[in-house]
């Protein structure tokens, strides 16, 4: 039993939030902290063979909510919190071919759309945002400045980041200092 | 060093995505090897001109050890592959 209750507090909560930037176009882009639901980690088991197949069982069913980013490795993501018993739950459904690990805690998600948005984010990353190289559902994990975070393509003009959450407010400074240029309205939820 | 390395898994990325670990054709040895064939393997490398092969982790990308063949002099990046499917002479572990 713990002694006292945990409160959660949004990652982004104190992060900057308002317009900055070049004054209205039809070019600016929007920031948004998005639900800190769950955030499973799923690793396949040694010679497990491939089972991209079998991982969209312990998703929401939603979009992109299953995110590959290397070899055997996943992100499963979705806007609702689960409980330690309902994670634990979803095991079975991976016929002991990979395990499961909550990082709910550790990683939080930001969206950034708008007609600018691949020029934003190539200012921090080298991936190839292209939507001819990187279609609708694509994720990949790469440094944006120095910050680690899995990009994933949400729509023809909008992006999930997913990050460590010690890293979450510095990314968001970051892509708000870069997305200047164009205007930025950035939202956290407050 | 040449800016970019093609990761088998993640495409062309820019090497400050990667961590060096060196040489990727050191042996390891058996427990009983003695201490000179230790102190070797911990502490003694080469310092080659031209051709040779590294280990590099795709630290900030897939987060797989790679084996990087390049040169030392020129900075030509020759081939790139999982570490995972080289041999086990070529990953530093023996049988």
């Amino acid at each position: 039993m713990v002694d006292f209750a945990l409160h959660h507090r949004p990652a982004l909560a104190d992060a900057k939030s308002g317009s900055f930037g070049a004054p209205s176009t039809g070019k600016r882009i929007t920031l948004a902290a998005l639900p800190e639901g769950h955030v499973l980690q799923v690793l396949a088991a040694r010679e497990s063979g491939d089972l991209q197949s079998l991982i969209p069982r312990i998703g929401d069913g939603t979009h992109h909510a299953v995110r590959p980013y290397g070899p055997g490795q996943w992100f499963v993501i979705g806007d609702a919190p689960l409980s330690a018993a309902e994670i634990f739950a979803k095991t079975p459904l991976l016929d002991g071919k990979a395990s499961i690990s909550d990082q709910g805690h550790g990683r939080v998600r930001i969206g950034i759309s708008g007609w600018a948005v691949e020029t934003v984010l190539a200012k921090g990353t080298a991936v190839d945002l292209a939507i001819s190289n990187f279609p609708v559902g694509h994720s990949a994990m790469t440094l944006i400045g120095h910050i680690s975070a899995l990009i994933t393509r949400a729509g023809t003009e909008s992006f999930e980041l997913l990050v460590l959450r010690g890293f979450a407010e510095s990314l968001w400074d970051e892509l708000v200092q870069m997305s200047l240029e164009f205007g930025v309205d950035a939202h956290t939820g407050k | 060093m040449a800016s970019l390395i093609a990761c088998p898994h993640c495409g062309p990325r820019p090497k400050e995505e990667f961590t060096v670990r060196g040489d990727a054709g050191i042996a390891r040895p058996v427990p009983d090897a003695g201490e000179d064939a230790w102190y070797a393997y911990v502490y003694l490398r080469d310092n080659p001109r031209g051709r040779h092969k590294e280990h590099w982790h795709h630290t900030s990308g897939c987060r797989r050890w790679l084996v990087v063949e390049r040169d030392t002099m020129t900075h030509a990046i020759y081939a790139v592959s999982d570490a995972g499917t080289q041999d086990a002479s070529t990953r530093g572990e023996t049988a």
